[in-house]
C-alpha cells in the first residue's frame, strides 16, 4: 500500500488502478476480524445479510426466528477493553412487534435508493416493507407460498419493483409505488429459490428455480427470453483461454508458424458452420410449434437446466458480464450473460447446502466469489475456478455472505446464529496487543474454532 | 581607451549574438507564455464557492477547431481498462455507434491496430494467469461485431514486454518492446535483439516507412532502433544509443532531425539529433526547454524576500529530472540579449528623429565616459558615436528635445545636438566651481503616446500599489513617461543648491531662471502633469539635509509646497505622474521606501523595496543595467508566473521551510544505477533558502524512506526543530511495520540529530499540535510529547492515540481539532481533549472518498481532494439536533477539478493589502500531479451569489470545445455517483469574461442587468486574488 501511495503521488500509478490494486490487496488479506464484532440479537439461523447500497454503513440481517436487525458497521456502539469494536444492533423487529413476521425471515434487503426503507420476506407468505426510522410496516404483500428471496434492482431509475421468489412456481413483481403485483412471471416448474436483477440493465431479471432452470426475463416483454443450459458452452465458437494457450504453444514451437496457422483456421471455420447447422437441425422438428407461439413464450417450453436439482444462489458480477449460480448439485457455474453460454470454469470441489437459498458475494472487480460451503465460506477465483481461500469460523452451516465493497469487509451469517466479520489484516492492532501482553490470549480466545 | 574590455558580445550565457530577433523570437515567446499559463491555471472557490479549469484555455481556440463528429463512449458494462470500445468511422468521418467486443484475454497490456491488413486487425499483448506474456492478433468483423482469430500469434515473450509498435507497410508487423529484448514479429518474420535492461515507455517513429524508431527509457536515455530490411523483408534489428534527454512520455519526430520530447517528469524538450557525436559521445543537442512543474508531489509557500508576497517552492519532476521550482507572481522581463558591462551609471534611449517610432540610440554612461550603442541595419547592436556628445565624461542626463535635437547634460555643460547631423548646436556651461549634479528635462508631448504602450503602462501602475515590486513598476512608469516625448526645457541643479531652468529653442539654449536653495538638491523632476500635458507647470525637487520634497512652479521657480519626509534617508528619485486622471508625486528613498503623494495632500505611504539601477525604454523592449550586465528584454504579459528551476538530480518528495534558520529541508530519493541492479538511496537534505545549495545531508538507512517533514517547536523549548517521519520499506513486507520519527536541530548550518523515536509503521504525516507532535502512523493517529530526561537530553514520548482508520494518510490540525484524510474513508474530525489526554472522534463523512489531500478552511469547513479528480467540502454540524447528525460531516460543496491534487497549503501568490477587499478572502493553494498550481478562495456569500449568476450567463455564451458542456465536465463524478457541481465556481471561466468581445460583454451585462463597468470591476477584483 505504501508503495502504491507513493507511486500515485508521483503520477506513476493511475488513481483508478491505485484503487483497484488496494482493493484487491485488501480482499486478498481478509481474515476473521480481530477488532470488530457484530453482536447478533438473533435466536435463529441468519438467512440474509445485506449492507445498504448508499453509504455502505448499515447492515441488515434476517433470521429464522422471525427477526430482522440493523447494525451500524461504521460506528461502533462500544469497545471491549478499548480495542474490539462491538457493533450492537440499532434496532430489532421480531415476533413481538405488532406487524412482525410469524415465521422465519428468509430474506431482508434494503431499498436501494436510501436507507429509509427495507424489505423482508418470510415463510409466513408475507413480504413486508418497513420504514427504517419508525420501524413500522408501511406495506405488505401476501404471496401464494413461503417466500425464499426478494430482490430490488440497484440501478433502476424508472421502477420500484420487488421481485419475489417463493414456493410457488410464479415469480411476482411487487410495486412499492402502487402496493400491487405488477407482473407474474410464469415459466418455472417449481418454486423459485434465487433471484437477481441484472447489473447492466434495469429491466432484466434472472431467476433460478428449484427445477434447476435459470431464466432471464425482460420485464417489458412477455415471457422469459433466455433459459441457461449447462450443456451449451462456447466451445467451438471461440476457443477457451486454456485451449488457446495449448494451441498457442504449438504455434510458438513450430518455426514455420504460418502454415500451421492456416491449417488450423480451416477446420475452425468448418466447426463453426457445423455447429450452426446442428442448432438448426435441433430446432427444425419443432419448427411449426415455434412459429405458432409468441417468441417470448417459446422458451416456456424450453426445459434446459442449469443445475441438476435446485438453483440455490445467483449472483451477477458488478460489471454485468457474468452470472454465477450455485445449485443443490454442489456446483458453482459461471455464465456469460451476453451469450448465455456456460463458461465451463471448473470450480474446485465443494459441498453446498442443497435445500436452502444461499447468498453469494462477488468482489467489485469480479475477481473473487465467496460461496457458503457448509460451515465454511470459500473464496474462488472467478476466472480460473481455483480455491483462493477458505474461511473457517462458523460452527454450523453458513447461509449467507455479504461483502462491503467500500471497506472490503465480509460478513457471514450462519445457523449458529452468529454474524462474523472478516476484515483485511491490520498489523498495527496486532502489535498493540503484543505490546500490552495479556490481551493477546483474550483476543485469540474468540468463540470460533480456526 | 579601454573600450574593448567590456564589450564581449560572445559571452552571453546562451552564446547568442545580440540581436533584436524580432520575428522568430516573438513567436516562441507566445508559446512559452501559453505553456506557463496552463501551468498557472488557477482556481478558486468559496465558503459558498466558485471554481473552474483548464478547459476554457482551449475554448479560446474554439474558432479554429470545428467539431466533425462526436460520440459518447461512457459505458458501464465491463471493466474500463480491460474492455475498449470499437468505434467505426464511416467514409465521411462520421462516427457510428460504438459497440463492445468481448476479448478472451483477461490481462491485456497493450492493443494496437496493424497496418496493411484487409480487415481491421488488432494485435493484443496480454498476460496469462501464469504471468507469461504473449501476443495474438484478431480481425474485427464489423458485421458480426466480433473478433475472428487473426493471421498470427507469438507466445512466451519477454516477461517485461509492455509496448507494441505497429510497423507501417511495406514491412508490416509489430515491434514488441520488452525489458531485455526487442522483438520484431509478423506473419512471416521473427527477429529479436537483446538490449541493456531498461523500461521503455515512449517511442516515436522517424521514417514514414517505419524503418527507424526513437525509444526512450526511464533513465531518459534515447535510443535509435533500426529495422534492417531488404526488398521488404526484415533482415534484422539494430539499436544505437543517442544520448540523454528528459525522461520521455512521448516522442514526436518533427523534421530535419528535430525531435520533440514530451515529458511528464521533467521539462519537455525540443532536441536536434546531430550526425556527429559531441565530446561526450552524445548525438543529442537540446534546442529548447518547455517548463513543466509536474508532478508536484509537495510544495510549501514561503515569503523569502519578506515582502508579504508568497512564493511557492515545489518538489517537481521525478527520477533524474527531480527539481525544486520557485514559482513567483510578478511582472517579468524576457531577456532578449545581454552584454557584460561593468560600472554602468546611467542608461538613456534616444530617437534619431522626433517622428521616428523607435528609439535608435542607447546612451550608456560610465563614471568617466559615455558610449553610444545603436541598432544597425541587421538589427544588431553596435557601438557608434554622436559627434556632438561629450564622450569623456559621465552623462547625467540626455534626452530627445524639440526640433529634432538631442540634449546631453554632463557635470560641466548642457549640450544641444542635432539628431540628424549629430553636430553640436549650442552649449550651456555651468558656472565655474559649480558642477551639475542632477538634471531632468520634460516632456512636451510632441508625439502622441502609443495606445498600446499606455495600456502596458497603466495596468502595472495599478499593480504598483499591490505588488510592491518596485523594480518592475518603475520600469513601466518610465515606459509611460519617457518613452515617447521630447524635451523643450531642462531643469538642472548644480552644487551649492543652485537650481537652473533652461528652455530649449531651435538650436539654442536659454537660461530662463536661476535660484539658490539652502541645501543640496538630490533629485528633480519636471514631468508634465494635469491637463496641459505639453507644458509642465510644476517641478519636484528632493533635498539633502532636511530630507524634504518641494514643489516649485515653472517657469518662475517659486516654492509652492514643501513636504518633510522625516528620517535620515535622502530621496533618490522623484516623479510627477498621472494615473487614471489623478496626479501623484512619487518619491523613492535610498533605502528602498517609496512615498506616494497625492498632489496637494499626502495620503498614502507604502513601504517598498528598490533593487535595480536605471531603465530605458525602446518601445516595449527594455534595457536594464544590472550589476555588471546590460540586458535587453521585452516586458512580459503583465501578470506572469516566474519559475526558477533548481535541478537536484534526485526526486524530492517532501519539503518544508524553516524561517528561523532560513533553510529548506527536503526528503529526497536518488536512483543509483550500478551495473547489475538499481538501488534507491534516501536522504534528508538541508538547503539554504537563498542559494538553494545543499548545506547538510543526513542519509537515511537502507530501505528507509522519508515520508513527511515539518518544522516545529515544542512547549518548554525555544528551539525550532525539523521533524522527519520515515518508513522502513522492506522488500518482503507488503506494508511497512516500522518507521522512525527523527528530530533535527539546525546548528551552524548542519543537521544535528537530537532525538529519534521508533514507530510501528510508516509515518505518513506529521503536524505540530499544541506544542506537541501529532503523527499519522499507518492506521493510527499518535500524539507525542517532548520530554526532558534526567540527563538533560530530550525525547519523544507517546501520549495518546486514536485508531479506526484504514490508512491515515493526510492530517491537518487547527487548535484542538484534527482532521484526517483516510486512504478510502473520506474525512473524519477528531478532537484532542486536554483533561482526559485523549483523542476522540467527533464526526466523519460517511461517503467513500479515496482522499488525496485535505485542508482546513476555517473552524467548520474542511476541504478535501479525492482519487477521481474531484474536490469537495464538508461542514461540521455542531449545532445539529441529534447525535447522529452531529456525528456526520455534511457535504456542502462538490466539484470536478480534473486534476489529481497532491497537496493543499494556505497562502497566496499575490501581495495582500490590509485595506483591499481581496485581502480578507482566504485562499488555499494546491499543486497537482500534472504540474498545475491553482487557488481555492473562500468567497463571501454575496460575491458568490453574484459570480454564480455571472458564471451561469457565461456558460451560455462561451461554448466548450467540441460542444462539451461545462456543467457536465464540472460535475462531481466518482465510481458510484455523478452529481452536479455545487458551491464551487470556476474562476478561469469567470475571468475569461474579460477576454470576451465587446458585444458579448454587453450581451452578458444585459442578461445580468448589471452595467459593464461594474461587471468588469467585480471580475478584476477576482483576478487580483492570484
Amino acid at each position: 500500500m505504501w508503495k502504491a501511495v507513493k507511486d500515485r503521488e508521483a503520477g506513476f500509478l493511475l488513481p483508478s488502478s491505485f484503487a483497484t490494486r488496494i482493493r484487491s490487496h485488501r480482499v486478498a488479506s481478509l481474515d476473521l476480524s480481530n477488532h470488530k464484532e457484530i453482536v447478533s440479537p438473533h435466536n435463529g439461523a441468519i438467512n440474509s445479510l445485506q449492507v445498504d447500497l448508499t453509504e455502505e454503513r448499515y447492515l441488515l440481517s434476517g433470521s429464522s426466528d422471525g427477526s430482522a436487525a440493523v447494525y451500524d458497521i461504521q460506528h461502533a456502539t462500544d469497545y471491549e477493553r478499548g480495542l474490539i469494536a462491538k457493533h450492537k444492533s440499532l434496532f430489532v423487529v421480531d415476533k413481538q412487534h405488532n406487524h412482525g413476521h410469524r415465521y422465519a425471515i428468509s430474506t431482508a434487503v434494503w431499498y436501494p435508493v436510501d436507507t429509509g426503507l427495507f424489505i423482508t420476506g418470510s415463510f409466513d407468505h408475507y413480504i413486508k416493507v418497513w420504514d427504517t426510522n419508525t420501524t413500522q410496516v408501511v406495506m405488505d404483500f401476501k404471496m401464494p407460498g413461503k417466500v425464499y428471496r426478494t430482490a430490488m434492482s440497484s440501478i433502476a431509475t424508472t421502477h420500484m419493483l420487488i421481485a419475489a421468489g417463493s414456493t410457488d412456481v410464479q415469480v411476482r413483481l411487487c410495486d412499492i409505488a402502487s402496493g400491487a403485483f405488477t407482473h407474474t412471471l410464469s415459466g418455472h416448474r417449481d418454486g423459485v429459490m434465487s433471484l437477481e436483477w441484472s447489473t447492466s440493465s434495469e429491466w432484466i431479471l434472472v431467476t433460478g428455480g428449484c427445477d434447476g432452470a435459470i431464466r432471464f426475463w425482460d420485464i417489458r416483454r412477455a415471457g422469459c427470453f433466455r433459459v441457461l443450459d449447462q450443456a451449451r458452452s462456447q466451445l467451438g465458437r471461440r476457443p477457451l483461454a486454456e485451449s488457446t494457450s495449448k494451441k498457442g504453444s504449438v504455434t510458438g514451437q513450430s518455426s514455420s508458424a504460418k502454415s500451421m496457422v492456416s491449417q488450423r483456421r480451416i477446420p475452425l471455420g468448418n466447426e463453426t458452420k457445423q455447429l450452426r447447422a446442428l442448432h438448426k437441425s435441433q430446432h427444425l422438428p419443432r419448427g411449426p410449434v415455434v412459429q405458432r407461439l409468441h417468441p417470448g413464450l417459446s422458451s416456456t417450453h424450453n426445459r434446459a437446466v442449469a443445475h441438476y436439482g435446485a438453483v440455490t444462489g445467483l449472483r451477477a458480477t458488478g460489471d454485468g458480464m457474468y452470472l454465477l449460480s450455485s445449485g443443490s448439485d454442489s456446483r458453482l457455474r459461471l455464465w456469460d450473460v451476453d451469450s448465455g453460454y456456460n463458461t465451463l470454469v471448473n470450480f474446485e470441489a465443494m459441498r453446498l447446502q442443497p435445500t436452502k437459498a444461499l447468498q453469494l458475494a462477488v468482489t467489485q472487480d469480479s475477481s473473487l466469489v465467496f460461496v457458503p460451503c457448509l460451515s465454511t465460506v470459500k473464496a474462488y477465483d472467478v476466472q480460473s475456478g481455483m480455491t483462493f481461500r477458505t474461511f473457517c469460523g462458523h460452527y454450523e452451516l453458513v447461509n449467507c455472505c455479504c461483502l462491503s465493497s467500500q471497506d472490503q469487509e465480509l460478513y457471514t451469517g450462519s445457523n449458529d446464529r452468529q454474524i462474523l466479520v472478516w476484515s483485511p489484516a491490520s498489523p498495527v492492532i496486532a502489535e498493540v496487543e503484543e505490546g500490552k501482553g495479556g490481551w493477546v490470549s483474550v483476543a485469540d480466545q474468540d468463540n470460533w474454532s480456526d | 581607451m579601454g573600450l574593448g574590455c567590456g564589450w564581449n558580445f560572445e559571452t552571453h550565457p546562451r552564446g547568442k549574438r545580440i540581436r533584436k530577433r524580432k520575428g522568430r523570437r516573438n513567436d516562441e515567446e507566445k508559446e512559452e507564455v501559453k505553456g506557463k499559463k496552463k501551468k498557472k491555471n488557477k482556481r478558486k472557490k468559496g465558503r459558498e464557492k466558485k471554481r473552474k479549469g483548464r478547459k476554457e484555455k482551449k475554448e479560446k481556440k474554439k474558432e479554429e477547431k470545428e467539431r466533425k463528429a462526436m460520440g459518447d463512449v461512457s459505458d458501464r458494462i465491463g471493466r474500463p481498462t480491460d474492455n475498449g470500445q470499437v468505434i467505426p468511422f464511416d467514409n465521411k468521418g462520421q462516427l457510428k455507434e460504438a459497440f463492445n467486443i468481448r476479448l478472451e484475454e483477461l490481462q491485456v497490456l497493450d492493443i494496437k491496430f496493424l497496418y496493411g491488413c484487409a480487415k481491421p486487425t488488432i494485435v493484443v499483448l496480454y498476460q496469462d494467469n501464469k504471468d507469461a506474456r504473449h501476443v495474438k492478433t484478431y480481425e474485427v468483423t464489423l458485421k458480426d461485431k466480433d473478433f475472428v482469430e487473426g493471421p498470427w500469434a507469438q507466445n512466451n515473450l519477454d516477461n517485461g514486454a509492455g509496448l507494441l509498435i505497429p510497423v507501417p507497410m511495406p514491412l508490416g508487423g509489430v515491434i514488441i518492446i520488452g525489458e531485455e529484448t526487442i522483438v520484431y514479429c509478423s506473419a512471416t518474420a521473427f527477429k529479436a535483439i537483446p538490449i541493456r535492461p531498461s523500461i521503455i515507455r515512449a517511442y516515436g517513429r522517424v521514417d514514414v516507412d517505419g524503418s527507424r524508431y526513437l525509444l526512450s527509457d526511464n533513465a531518459g536515455l534515447l535510443h535509435l532502433l533500426v529495422i534492417a530490411h531488404e526488398r521488404e523483408r526484415v533482415t534484422g534489428l539494430k539499436i544505437e544509443h543517442l544520448g540523454e534527454t528528459s525522461v520521455a512520455s512521448t516522442i514526436s519526430y518533427l523534421d530535419n532531425a528535430v525531435v520533440y520530447v514530451g515529458s511528464s517528469y521533467g521539462d519537455s524538450q525540443l532536441i536536434k539529433l546531430n550526425l556527429q557525436p559531441d565530446a561526450k559521445g552524445s548525438y543529442v543537442e537540446v534546442l529548447e526547454r518547455y517548463v513543466n512543474l509536474g508532478p508536484i508531489v509537495d510544495f510549501c509557500v514561503v515569503d523569502l524576500e519578506r515582502q508579504g508576497q508568497g512564493q511557492v517552492v515545489t518538489c517537481s519532476g521525478a527520477y533524474k529530472d527531480g527539481s525544486l521550482r520557485v514559482v513567483r507572481n510578478g511582472i517579468g522581463i524576457n531577456e532578449q540579449a545581454s552584454v557584460e558591462l561593468q560600472g554602468i551609471k546611467g542608461l538613456w534611449s534616444l530617437r534619431s528623429s522626433t517622428n521616428d517610432p523607435y528609439d535608435t540610440f542607447l546612451v550608456v554612461s560610465f563614471i568617466s565616459e559615455t558610449r553610444i550603442l545603436a541598432m544597425n541595419m541587421d538589427d544588431e547592436l553596435e557601438e557608434t558615436e554622436i559627434e556632438g556628445f561629450y564622450a569623456q565624461a559621465q552623462t547625467l542626463f540626455c534626452h530627445n528635445a524639440v526640433h529634432d535635437q538631442l540634449v546631453q547634460v554632463t557635470a560641466n555643460s548642457v549640450r544641444l545636438v542635432s539628431s540628424t547631423s549629430r553636430d553640436l548646436l549650442d552649449q550651456w556651461k555651468a558656472p565655474s566651481g559649480f558642477s551639475v549634479n542632477v538634471a531632468t528635462a520634460n516632456a512636451s508631448q510632441a508625439l502622441k503616446p502609443d495606445p498600446n504602450l499606455l495600456e502596458v503602462g497603466l495596468k502595472p501602475v495599478r499593480k504598483l500599489a499591490e505588488s510592491r515590486d518596485i523594480s518592475s513598476s518603475i520600469i513601466i512608469l518610465y515606459a509611460l513617461n519617457t518613452g515617447t516625448e521630447t524635451s523643450s526645457r531642462v531643469l538642472l541643479a548644480t552644487g551649492g543648491g543652485h537650481l537652473v531652468y533652461i528652455e530649449i529653442g531651435n538650436g539654442k539654449l536659454v537660461e530662463a531662471k536661476h535660484i539658490q536653495l539652502e541645501y543640496e538638491i538630490s533629485c528633480l523632476d519636471i514631468n508634465p502633469i494635469g491637463e496641459n500635458s505639453h507644458y509642465s507647470s510644476l517641478a519636484a525637487v528632493g533635498m539633502w539635509t532636511d530630507i524634504s520634497v518641494r514643489i516649485f512652479s515653472l517657469p518662475s521657480l517659486e516654492l509652492l509646497t514643501k513636504e518633510n519626509l522625516g528620517g535620515e534617508i535622502i530621496p533618490r528619485s522623484v516623479l510627477l505622474c498621472t494615473f487614471e486622471g489623478v496626479s501623484y508625486l512619487l518619491c523613492a528613498l535610498g533605502d528602498g521606501h517609496l512615498f506616494n503623494f497625492l498632489l496637494n495632500t499626502t495620503f498614502l505611504i507604502i513601504l517598498l523595496s528598490v533593487s535595480n539601477v536605471g531603465i530605458v525604454v525602446r518601445h516595449s523592449s527594455l534595457a536594464i543595467a544590472k550589476e555588471g550586465e546590460l540586458s535587453i528584454g521585452a516586458i512580459d504579459d503583465i501578470q506572469k508566473l516566474h519559475i526558477r528551476t533548481i535541478p537536484l538530480g534526485e526526486h524530492a518528495r517532501r519539503i518544508c521551510h524553516q524561517e528561523q534558520s532560513r533553510t529548506f529541508a527536503i526528503c529526497s530519493l536518488k536512483n543509483c544505477q550500478t551495473s547489475t541492479e538499481e538501488t534507491e538511496m534516501h536522504f534528508v537534505r538541508l538547503l539554504d533558502d537563498q542559494s538553494f545549495e545543499f548545506i547538510s545531508t543526513y542519509p537515511l538507512d537502507t530501505y528507509e524512506y522519508g515520508c513527511s517533514i515539518i518544522s516545529c517547536s515544542f512547549s518548554d523549548d525555544n528551539n525550532v526543530y525539523y521533524c522527519v517521519g520515515t518508513a522502513y520499506v522492506l522488500p518482503e513486507e507488503n506494508e511497512p511495520s516500522k518507521g522512525r520519527i527523527l528530530v533535527f536541530l539546525v546548528e551552524d548550518g548542519k543537521l544535528q540529530l537530537i532525538a529519534e523515536k521508533e514507530t510501528k509503521g510508516a509515518v505518513y504525516s506529521l503536524n505540530a499540535f499544541n506544542g506537541k507532535l501529532l503523527a499519522a502512523i499507518n492506521q493510527k493517529i499518535q500524539l507525542y510529547k517532548w520530554m526532558l530526561r534526567d540527563d538533560g537530553s530530550r525525547e519523544l514520548q507517546s501520549e495518546c492515540g486514536h485508531h479506526g482508520h484504514i490508512l491515515a494518510l493526510y492530517v491537518q490540525t487547527r487548535g484542538d481539532f484534527i482532521i484526517v484524510g483516510d486512504l478510502m474513508k473520506s474525512i473524519s474530525l477528531l478532537l484532542y481533549k486536554h483533561e482526559e489526554g485523549a483523542i476522540e472522534e467527533l464526526a466523519r463523512d460517511y461517503n467513500a472518498n479515496w482522499m488525496t489531500a485535505v485542508e482546513i478552511l476555517d473552524d467548520d469547513m474542511y476541504l478535501g481532494a479525492e482519487n477521481n479528480f474531484n474536490l469537495f467540502t464538508v461542514r461540521k454540524n455542531s449545532d445539529a439536533a441529534t447525535d447522529e447528525e452531529r456525528g456526520r460531516l455534511e457535504v456542502v460543496g462538490e466539484y470536478h477539478l480534473g486534476e489529481f491534487v497532491n497537496r493543499f497549503r494556505h497562502g497566496s501568490l499575490v501581495m495582500r493589502l490590509p485595506d483591499s477587499e481581496a485581502g480578507h478572502i482566504p485562499t488555499v493553494i494546491f499543486g497537482t500531479v500534472n504540474g498545475v498550481i491553482g487557488i481555492v478562495a473562500s468567497l463571501p456569500h454575496d460575491q458568490y451569489v453574484f459570480l454564480e449568476k455571472l458564471q451561469s450567463n457565461l456558460v451560455k455564451v462561451i461554448k466548450g470545445v467540441g460542444g462539451l458542456s461545462h456543467e457536465q465536465w464540472r460535475s462531481f463524478n466518482n465510481e458510484k455517483k455523478t452529481v452536479d457541481a455545487r458551491n464551487f465556481l470556476d474562476g478561469d471561466l469567470i475571468e475569461s469574461f474579460l477576454d470576451l468581445s465587446r458585444n458579448r460583454i454587453d450581451e452578458i451585462s444585459k442578461a445580468m442587468g448589471v452595467p459593464v463597468e461594474e461587471l468588469c470591476k467585480r471580475v478584476e477584483e477576482l483576478t487580483r486574488l492570484h
